[in-house]
């Protein structure tokens, strides 16, 4: 018998073609065997401008436009290499140090390899997006090189070779092609041997370094790269210190002070029989050693006690726990414990005795447990659960400040490395430790740090340091905090956006021929008496409305809307910046805007008289406020006039007003009343948020004065008005595009989530909360009363709103229509559609509707479910950020404006704790803790009533605090050390009526 | 079963006696000059598909061809309420016994396969899929492949889940000769190169598979030069009157009088058998797994007719009844007779001691597929 074996030589393209085999594990649990065939090309350039070659032969798009060449022919030199040199870092130096290139002050001309990009994607999702960015961007001239379809960079994995073995192979052979090929290219273009730029090869990886060195390709690890560089010392920071810090532990052999995580199938199986649960891992803001996971399985989430249980889980992991056995199950705390106060004079550099859990935390935890069992039955303790892996890290970047106590004297102002621990800004995300070289220069400065590790013997994730952000306190640096925090994009708009926005800039006009493009398909609103009612000072008017009597006697009320969709068209630059900013953020002193000025506050913005673009929605009222007809059109407006709610109210409250733009507000209000209570009537909430504002000197924008805000009768008449056009919108999107409408629900909160509150009003006040459906709970909130206290209806209001569930965006065809009611506003169903300017739903919205009305085309992009769906999604979240980013804003300036003064105010007690209370002040929407101890110099004995929600104190101070009761407090201002942010202080002053 | 399509060989009652004839002589001579024992030339080559788990390609030089390709899935094990028992009885067993081997044991004992973790179907030219003679060689060849019951061990993954192993057999060409030898071999080569996804998890937990391809385990794992075991082959013998022909083609089975399927299995050497073998080189613990007679085609071929029936030649044309009675007794040399009847125990027993003697063609068999280097 013979054998034979074809081999490829016989195959006249067997050169350029190979293949890739691999293992593909589905979710569903298919095991495949995946091949994959490379066509090896030769015409993908080295997109150098050194070279004229690749110029002649690199491919060309279908209008014949070839990709502009990137690395720059004269790329900077170093100490080592004074030709210049393009760099070129293997997987490891970008996922050691992606903040490095991000620098501007080196790291340019970088050829990232496809194999490199590709291996980083598997590694870091969220490091690979980054260097994308940085790809994108042209002045850091970034190149993608595509190493592995290029014949000659192509490298077959040998036999018993890992797949790292075969990449960093892959690296030092497009490194050296590189070489080979630029020395050629300039060779050809006659210049000298000199200036052919060295490629440099950057790794961490030793191996890798030493083969390099064996093949004669230039290679240099991270940390003698950036020795080289100018400012080294800052540079070096950045090196994440993953490697030096395991290798030193390693000679240790340190013990490992946490469990080890189980294996990633063991978890995978363990979720999919149901004895281990999966969920996102959340801080209690009040107790950073209390965490809690919601899993799918249960109603109620599980607890997570303790940093052994925590198992070195961070807020907003998502993490896979194992539930523990009934005797280890425990309440919720009623104390409150915070990191600074327990850890507070640790070591940053001591490794020695170093524990999980201290002493003191051991001794808060104790007496957790002893009140738990003194209470013996009538306690619920809460099942707990313990960590055991972790399926997704979701760190981040976190904004902190360096904990002054871990810095040591002596090297305050040397360059001596040393560690020091980062407190973030963030009290749910444990100390960082970071080593560094400009421990004194960025003490008392706010700064951006990674996790980079945090392994089984560190008590605490190991870091390091990205940027400082200016020194702490100022405006400029808490303002970048905030947006750090908050992950709000506020980079100005790139070229490729401003490019998308029409050439005459803010001379644009509506085109005066109704011939024009432009004008088709819309109506002429020009001659009705249409004006806008904002807060002062609005720039980005995106809404106006008018109203007159119809001769049957029936009203024509009209809102319009800014047609920001004429602007901004699917699928361009524009649209895809906009989608990823999701919304307009404002802060007290700032707006970080989601589409370019010149579009928000004039082109789009509904500005009086001028002439603009709208989007109406019309309809015929009857006086009973009864809808006869309602129609959509996108048509041309001029709005008469911009009021400001003050000034529309003093309008419409002055008799003597009798022009015809007064009488129509005066339509609009009395039909909003009747809409309002309508609303009511089928059980709308009236909820309630401490709301205050910020007034600033117009100059400096430095605060001067808080105030809250007043509701006037014309906010809730446009308030009305627009809610009429969003629902009146969803439903016509709906019927539409019953699969792909962009709706907003609001669902029905769970019943346990007032447990709380109904049990505390029952016991305070005797007072039953009803929740079965909003109509109940909106009645027993308007029962809440107290004769003597008239802001404990906001109080209740206030805490009734925390209960709530967030509302949300949803694309329709992934919900059962039921499920798109709005809870708080008891319709049943809504959308946005009223603010385009500044929400990107709303512009989804405005395209559905105009593709509903014929007007044009829908685009694919709102059609298709699945993207909808990601749009939702990353629009629930920025709004989320935005409102809380806002938040945090007047949060820090009313500490500003309270600056260095003193001020006795009413309170009210809204939580109490076994060791403190929260109180809560209406005059300036603050709300604080006290903790016993802050009451006297002693901390005074205490005891809490749990079942009563009080809490007497004894011995250096006597006082008793309970739920609800008014009180008054001293506020100053104080610099928290936890978080290096000015925080308002209160002080117990006294108790009320006892 | 009479493998109709491939038998109709166009061969007059004079020429079937005379090729009867020379393969009865000692030693037979056969039409295209082998000996006995002796096989046609084949080229072999396998991994020829790259999305498979397991491929192979034989051509016989009589210009038949299969394909065999090897696709497995993982699959989800059913709660066998035979294995909990047992284990619940393995667990009530005396217990001064050692705790690891009583696990070894146990662990052993789980590790049983199920016949229907493997699919086999054969694809034939000309047939439907439910014709009698594809469905016949998949049986024939899943029952060679499933007889020791050793082959479906490998394929448990852990007490929850197996690999479902489903072999596509796929014959290129018309089906000239009885095609079964080529598939089976076709077939032994491709579940040789078979690998399967490298395991990562442990125990029971849901399995979890090392992604590199390079790194899979063959389904027969084999050491630096050998393989410890090898799947089992089926050869085709045939006999004519004494003399017993391997590979028989189209004509010779023509005339056949007994055709036997004879699946043969190599035990896997443990480490004394190896070392027993030292001196004897290549010996092999060859077994027998599974016979089969083949109802030869030679029974459907026209008879001759002697001269004292024929009229042409002065004979008396008889009746049909009286045909059938007369020929029970004819044994004309020279008149072709389709054989009729059994084969001989004795026979029959000689047959397969030539396919599993020392030396023996099975022998020869595998050493040939051995040569056949695998990708």
């Amino acid at each position: 018998m013979t054998s034979l074996k074809r081999s490829l030589a016989s195959d006249p393209y067997a050169s350029n073609i190979s293949s890739k085999v691999y293992v593909r594990s589905t979710k569903s649990g298919k095991v495949q065997k995946i091949v994959q065939e490379l066509y090896l090309r030769q015409d993908i350039p080295c997109s150098s401008r050194l070279c004229s070659s690749c110029l002649k032969t690199a491919p060309r798009d279908a209008s014949g436009a070839q990709a502009p060449f990137v690395l720059s022919e004269r790329p900077a030199g170093t100490k080592g290499y004074p030709q210049g040199h393009y760099l070129v870092p293997d997987t490891n130096a970008l996922l050691n140090a992606l903040d490095l290139f991000e620098q501007t002050s080196a790291f340019y001309d970088v050829i990232i390899l496809q194999t490199v990009l590709e291996e980083l994607r598997n590694r870091s999702l969220p490091l690979y997006n980054r260097l994308i960015g940085l790809t994108k961007s042209e002045e850091k001239r970034f190149y993608v090189f595509f190493n592995d379809f290029r014949l000659e960079t192509y490298v077959v994995r040998d036999e018993g070779e890992s797949i790292n073995d075969r990449n960093d192979k892959a690296v030092r052979r497009a490194v050296k092609w590189y070489s080979e090929h630029l020395t050629q290219a300039v060779k050809s273009a006659g210049g000298s041997s000199k200036k052919v730029p060295a490629v440099v090869m950057l790794s961490d990886d030793k191996e890798n370094l030493k083969k390099a060195k064996r093949d004669g390709i230039q290679a240099c690890s991270l940390s003698d790269y950036v020795g080289g560089l100018e400012n080294a010392d800052q540079l070096l920071d950045m090196i994440s210190v993953v490697k030096e810090g395991r290798e030193l532990r390693d000679a240790k052999a340190a013990e490992n002070l946490y469990q080890e995580y189980f294996s990633v199938s063991k978890m995978m199986t363990g979720v999919k029989n149901g004895t281990l649960h999966q969920g996102i891992f959340n801080v209690s803001p009040y107790n950073y050693l209390e965490g809690s996971i919601h899993v799918p399985a249960f109603d109620k989430s599980l607890l997570v006690l303790g940093r052994e249980n925590i198992n070195r889980a961070v807020q907003g992991d998502v993490v896979v726990v194992e539930v523990l056995p009934k005797d280890q199950w425990k309440e919720p705390s009623t104390k409150i414990i915070e990191e600074e106060t327990i850890n507070k004079d640790e070591n940053a550099d001591g490794e020695d005795g170093e524990a999980v859990v201290t002493e003191r935390e051991r001794r808060a935890l104790q007496e957790e447990v002893r009140k738990v069992h003194s209470k013996g039955s009538e306690g619920r303790p809460q099942p707990t659960a313990r960590v055991v892996g972790v399926v997704k890290r979701n760190w981040r970047q976190y904004v902190g400040h360096v904990d002054e106590a871990s810095v040591s004297q002596s090297v305050k102002q040397g360059r001596k490395l040393q560690t020091v621990f980062l407190i973030p800004m963030d009290k749910r995300i444990p100390k960082i430790r970071v080593r560094t070289r400009q421990a004194g220069e960025i003490m008392g400065k706010r700064v951006l740090v990674t996790i980079d590790s945090w392994d089984r013997d560190s008590r605490y994730p190991v870091g390091h340091f990205v940027r400082s952000l200016g020194e702490l306190e100022t405006k400029g640096a808490e303002t970048e905090a905030l947006l750090l925090e908050y992950d709000v994009q506020y980079r100005p708009f790139p070229k490729a956006v401003l490019d998308c926005l029409p050439v005459e800039g803010h001379d644009w006009k509506v085109p005066e021929s109704t011939e024009d493009p432009g004008w088709r398909g819309r109506r002429d609103l020009r001659g009705l008496q249409i004006c806008s009612i904002d807060p002062i000072g609005c720039q980005d008017i995106d809404d106006a409305l008018h109203a007159r009597p119809l001769p049957n006697g029936n009203f024509e009320v009209g809102v319009h809307i800014a047609d920001v969709s004429h602007f901004v068209k699917p699928n361009n630059a524009m649209d895809a910046e906009a989608s990823i900013r999701g919304t307009t953020v404002y802060l007290v002193d700032k707006r970080i805007d989601m589409l370019p000025m010149l579009l928000g506050t004039d082109l789009c913005s509904l500005k009086p008289y001028v002439e603009r673009y709208a989007f109406s929605a019309i309809w015929e009222i009857t006086p009973d406020a009864e809808i006869v007809n309602s129609e959509f059109t996108k048509s041309v407006i001029k709005s008469r006039e911009a009021f400001s709610y003050e000034q529309a109210q003093i309008r419409v409250d002055d008799a003597s007003q009798q022009d015809e733009l007064t009488k129509a507000m005066r339509t609009l209000l009395m039909l909003s009343k009747k809409f309002k209570q309508k609303r009511m009537d089928a059980g709308a909430l009236s909820l309630s948020s401490p709301e205050v504002r910020v007034e600033t000197e117009s100059e400096t924008s430095d605060p001067i004065d808080i105030k809250t805000k007043k509701h006037l009768d014309t906010m809730s008449l446009v308030e009305e008005f627009m809610l009429l056009a969003n629902t009146s919108v969803a439903a016509k999107i709906y019927e539409a595009f019953p699969q792909t409408a962009m709706l907003r629900r609001h669902g029905a909160p769970p019943k346990t989530n007032f447990e709380e509150l109904g049990n505390q009003l029952k016991v305070k006040r005797g007072l039953e909360l009803r929740t079965s459906s909003s109509k109940e709970l909106a009645d027993s909130l308007d029962g809440c009363v107290d004769p003597k206290e008239p802001f404990f209806n906001t109080l209740v209001r206030i805490m009734a709103t925390r209960c709530m569930m967030s509302a949300e965006y949803f694309c329709s065809g992934t919900q059962a229509y039921p499920e798109f009611r709005h809870y708080g506003l008891a319709s049943e169903i809504y959308t946005h559609f009223t603010s385009p300017i500044r929400r990107y739903a709303d512009l989804v919205a405005h395209r559905q509707l105009a593709a509903a009305i014929d007007y044009e085309p829908l685009d694919a992009s709102v059609r298709s479910k699945g993207k909808l769906e990601a749009v939702c999604k990353n629009i629930n979240v920025r709004h989320r950020n935005a409102q809380q980013a806002g938040r945090a804003s007047i949060e820090y300036y009313v500490g500003q404006a309270l600056k260095g003064r003193i001020v006795e105010e009413e309170g009210f007690v809204m939580k109490v704790f076994s060791n403190g209370f929260v109180v809560f002040v209406p005059r300036f929407g603050i709300e604080s803790l006290i903790r016993l101890r802050d009451l006297a110099d002693t901390e005074p004995e205490s005891t809490f009533d749990a079942e009563n929600y009080v809490l007497k104190t004894s011995g250096s101070r006597e006082v008793e605090v309970e739920l609800f009761e008014k009180v008054v407090v001293r506020i100053s201002d104080v610099k928290e050390e936890s978080t290096g942010k000015r925080k308002v202080k209160l002080e117990l002053v006294k108790t009320g009526t006892k | 079963m009479a493998p109709s399509a491939t038998q109709q060989v166009l061969l007059s009652p004079a020429e079937l006696s005379y090729l009867h004839t020379s393969l009865s002589l000692t030693p037979p001579i056969r039409p295209d000059g082998r000996t006995p024992s002796q096989f046609r030339p084949l080229i072999a080559e396998t991994d020829i598909l790259p999305g498979t788990n397991g491929s192979a390609r034989i051509c016989f030089a009589d210009g038949t061809e299969a394909i065999v390709g090897i696709k497995a899935e993982v699959e989800k094990s059913r709660p066998s309420y035979q294995a909990s028992e047992d284990q619940n009885i393995a667990e009530d067993d005396d217990d001064e016994e050692d705790e690891d081997t009583r696990r070894s044991e146990k662990e052993a004992y789980q590790k049983k396969g199920l016949n229907e973790w493997v699919e086999m179907s054969v694809e034939i030219p000309g047939f439907r899929d439910d014709d009698s003679m594809p469905v016949f060689l998949a049986a024939m060849l899943s029952e060679a492949l499933l007889a020791d019951g050793e082959f479906t061990r490998r394929l448990w993954i852990n007490r929850r889940f197996h690999w479902k192993l489903y072999l596509d057999i796929l014959l290129l060409s018309q089906p000239l000769s009885y095609p079964l030898p080529l598939l089976s071999l076709t077939t032994h080569l491709a579940l040789l190169s078979t690998r399967l996804p490298k395991l990562k998890s442990e125990q029971d937990e849901d399995p979890l598979f090392d992604d590199d391809w390079e790194a899979s385990v063959f389904l027969y794992p084999r050491t630096m030069e050998t393989i410890i075991a090898r799947p089992p082959v089926t050869l085709l013998v045939m006999a004519v009157k004494d003399s017993i022909i391997f590979d028989p083609c189209k004509e010779e089975l023509a005339v056949a009088e007994v055709v036997l399927a004879v699946s043969v299995g190599e035990r896997s050497q443990g480490v004394g058998g190896a070392e027993m073998d030292v001196d004897s080189g290549k010996a092999r613990d060859l077994r027998l797994l599974a016979v089969r007679t083949i109802d030869p085609p030679s029974r459907l071929t026209p008879p001759g007719v002697p001269n004292a029936l024929n009229t042409a030649t002065g004979g008396t044309a008889a009746t049909a009844e009286q045909t059938s009675t007369q020929r029970e007794t004819l044994d004309e040399e020279g008149v072709w007779q389709p054989p009729r009847g059994g084969a001989k125990r004795k026979l029959i027993a000689a047959m397969i001691h030539k396919v599993l003697e020392q030396g023996g063609v099975a022998e020869e068999v595998l050493d040939g597929l051995e040569a056949v280097e695998l990708g």
